[in-house]
């Protein structure tokens, strides 16, 4: 289909929930190719719909496009919702929708993800690691949230005193 | 060409500081760019890159502003800063680096440790420094981010600081900065 350009924060479309939407819809097909191919193109591992200007829950993670990164290749997935996270994990994040700016985000090691594949089939993953916090990540965008949405602290976190405990 | 200049402002921390400080700057016609801010025990300090209006040059500015501010009694600096250093440039992504050093609080940790960096070739892009532990035992904290030109410079860097430990008597850890861009 074609290559896109990723969006870039104030667009609306970065700020705004997606729908869900059938893998069979021929739609929702087209977008899932648009998203392949420019992932392709990009320097990224995963994308979201609405990065490339689709409202739409749909997301693509191929963590072994980095290198020594395997996780479970590239996948597709519609609808994607996160049934449980583990192992809590503060990150250096940013987003190729929010350039030149990182922030200190807070994450999780696992991620059990569960979608719709194309075909239609329930597909659940269990993931952990770079793959996880990549799930995360996505599964944000299709809820309008962006990683400035979730900054933990603007410096260290060392110096943080707990309020309690 | 736009004129810019560095603001730094201090003074006992209380509500309202940052407050007075942007009104006053916007009352000016000055815009806040980048700007870091924070509190240093009891002071409130801030460092302001500002975007000069027309007609109003960093040493006036740092006039008005002692006077628009003098209800908090703040300390305000203001310098003009060289059209080029205010610029948005696009970095360059270099191999970073956290560095946490701590132990037993006694003079010349900060400088020997900066000057092992300094001399490996790191850049220290943030820094921040606490003293804590109890009034008898102060324990010193630093944790700095530094950039390397090169990888490959980091084991070097690694061991120059290793060798700071029993010299110092502090604990270290350097490592990689786990950053990721989705």
């Amino acid at each position: 289909m074609a290559i896109r350009s990723i969006l870039h924060y104030p667009h609306p479309t970065l700020k705004t929930a997606s729908t869900a939407v059938m893998p069979s819809d021929p739609a929702t097909q087209a977008v899932a190719k648009d998203l392949l191919d420019t992932l392709a193109a990009s320097p990224g591992v995963a994308l979201a719909a609405p990065q490339i200007g689709y409202a739409v829950r749909v997301i693509v993670v191929d963590v072994s496009r980095k290198k020594g990164e395997k996780g479970h290749g590239l996948i597709v997935m519609v609808n994607p919702v996160i049934l449980s996270l583990e192992g809590r994990k503060i990150l250096r994040e940013g987003c190729l929708s929010v350039p030149d700016y990182t922030g200190n985000v807070l994450r999780h090691e696992q991620a059990v993800v569960e979608g719709l594949a194309l075909d239609g089939r329930v597909v659940t993953l269990t993931t952990s690691g770079f793959e996880a916090l990549a799930f995360q990540h996505e599964v944000d965008h299709l809820n309008g949230l962006l990683f400035l949405d979730r900054i933990q602290s603007l410096s260290t976190d060392l110096f943080r005193r707990k309020t309690s405990g | 060409m736009d004129q810019f200049a560095i603001v730094t402002a201090f003074g006992q921390d209380r509500p309202g500081i940052v407050a007075l400080m942007a009104d006053s700057l916007y009352q000016l016609g000055c815009n806040i760019e980048d700007s870091c801010m924070t509190r240093l025990r009891g002071e409130f300090t801030m460092m302001l890159m500002v975007r000069l209006p027309q007609g109003l040059d960093a040493e006036a500015l740092g006039h008005r502003l002692t006077a628009s501010t003098r209800s908090l009694d703040l300390a305000v600096l203001c310098r003009a800063l060289p059209d080029q250093a205010a610029l948005r440039l696009h970095m360059p992504e270099l191999p970073t680096f956290m560095l946490s050093v701590y132990g037993a609080d006694h003079p010349g940790i900060v400088a020997q440790v900066a000057r092992t960096v300094a001399e490996q070739g790191g850049n220290i892009t943030d820094m921040n420094t606490r003293v804590i532990g109890s009034g008898e035992v102060p324990v010193y904290v630093m944790v700095l981010e530094i950039q390397l030109p090169q990888d490959r410079q980091a084991d070097q860097l690694k061991q120059a600081l290793e060798a700071l430990k029993p010299l110092l008597g502090v604990d270290l850890t350097f490592r990689p900065l786990d950053s990721v861009t989705f």
